[in-house]
């Protein structure tokens, strides 16, 4: 390519007022990077064209500055707003995920306060029941307890003492209804110690024979707590010379083992 | 701002890109009147060509980036920047509408879109020039450089081939050149 009958062609000129085609342009910025005498040549005509320009320059009108100033902060304040505006969609995603977020928090917090409040009542629920039961025990216990003061008091009722034989010192009242009219005896342990899970304490009764034997009747086996302390309700007896207790074999049902012997009282007659 | 502080080209760019209050000042201060100049050689209209100004200086402050300093001066850019704002407003509907107003003859000739081949009698800067130059070359800059027609359209509206319309283009350019 001859650059200088190119230069001359008017394409400067055509390329810097903006009248060459797009090919001619690119044409031209590639001539460009090879030939700088074409980038001298262009660089010449838009010196020309700027001073003309200048020349023919025509004051703006006053406050026009400030004014486009005011346009382009406020166009860059507007920027970030821009940002803003384009939220509606990226707000109606976050919207959602926010709401569903917030669903899920709540359903989450519901989940919790339904187990919360489930377990809540079933604890409720189940110290009701032992309340319940404390209830009914005690109430039990003191329409028992009813019975035996009532038994206490009741001038018909022996009260036998059982001593310790044993250095334990094992002791225990008997209630005995002797006028048989109260279908109850009443065992008040006061000190016994807990046997190991094998062995339980029996109430005897006993009658002395006709032949100078002992016939010891099971008034029942019962178990003593730690505290060595227990009222009982015996099976009844109508008759009794004495009253002991044996430490037997856990549900003892034969004789009882003497050598094991408690405790033992004879009623005041 | 202060009139006395002299940027370079590329220092004022930099400064530009930078969003530097002072560059704006800078770049006001020296290329407003002369792109006023221009834009006004091409609406016409004082008040539209302000509007036009500030719509130049919004889109060098936002567009400042796009500026390549391998294809041409800073002014150049400035100065084709503003020239395609005026002649988009003038071949926007609203402008038309308005001018319209003015003859009859003209609107029905601008509604089927063809060039007007009237010049404009006040002429300021290039068109004062232009003046000078044949009418054959004179319409040509006047249809492509003042009210944007690309080539193609002003062969067809004039019934001359391309070809002579890009050769005498160059001609009347080439002349325009020698009498800056």
């Amino acid at each position: 390519m001859n650059i200088k009958e190119y230069i001359l062609s008017g394409i400067v000129e055509s390329y810097v007022m903006g009248l060459a085609s797009e090919q001619e342009s690119k044409e031209f910025e590639q001539l460009c990077s090879q030939y700088p005498e074409l980038v001298e040549a262009r660089t010449s005509f838009e010196l020309k064209l700027e001073k003309q320009a200048m020349e023919n320059a025509i004051a703006p009108p006053i406050g026009s500055k400030e004014k486009i100033w005011t346009a382009i902060q406020s166009r860059s304040v507007t920027k970030p707003t821009k940002i803003i505006n384009m939220e509606p969609t990226t707000r109606k995603s976050s919207g959602t995920s926010w709401v569903a977020a917030a669903s899920i928090i709540l359903l989450l917090g519901a989940a919790y306060f339904a187990y919360d409040f489930y377990s809540k009542n079933k604890k409720l629920q189940t110290s009701n029941k032992e309340l319940q039961s404390q209830v009914d025990k005690l109430s039990e216990e003191q329409k028992w307890m009813g019975e035996v003061q009532k038994m206490m008091s009741d001038p018909n009722v022996a009260v036998v003492n059982l001593v310790g034989t044993t250095p334990a010192k094992a002791s225990a009242n008997v209630y005995w209804d002797t006028a048989g009219t109260s279908p109850n005896v009443y065992l008040v342990v006061k000190n016994m110690p807990k046997l190991p899970s094998d062995k339980q304490y029996q109430l005897w009764s006993i009658i002395n024979g006709q032949d100078g034997k002992l016939q010891p009747t099971s008034m029942g086996l019962f178990d003593v707590g730690d505290d060595g302390k227990v009222i009982l309700k015996m099976n009844n007896t109508q008759k009794a010379d004495a009253f002991a207790i044996t430490i037997e074999n856990r549900g003892n049902t034969g004789g009882p083992t003497l050598e094991q012997l408690q405790s033992m009282g004879k009623p005041k007659l | 701002m202060n009139q006395e502080i002299k940027y370079s080209e590329q220092e004022l760019i930099t400064l530009l890109q930078q969003r530097d209050e002072k560059a704006f000042g800078y770049l006001y201060d020296n290329y407003a009147g002369a792109l006023i100049g221009v834009i006004l050689s091409i609406v016409n209209d004082g008040e539209i060509a302000n509007d036009i100004l500030q719509e130049v200086f919004v889109n060098v402050w936002k567009k400042i980036e796009f500026y390549d300093a391998t294809k041409g001066r800073l002014f150049t850019w400035l100065l084709n920047i503003a020239r395609n704002a005026a002649i988009d407003k003038v071949r926007s509907k609203d402008f038309r509408n308005n001018q319209n107003t003015v003859t009859i003859a003209e609107n029905t000739e601008l509604n089927t879109v063809k060039p007007i081949f009237q010049p404009n009698t006040d002429f300021i800067g290039l068109k004062k020039i232009l003046a000078n130059l044949k009418d054959e070359y004179r319409i040509l800059i006047d249809l492509s450089y003042f009210q944007g027609f690309t080539h193609d359209e002003i062969a067809k509206a004039l019934s001359i081939p391309l070809g002579t319309v890009k050769t005498r283009i160059r001609t009347a350019l080439i002349q325009l050149k020698e009498m800056l």
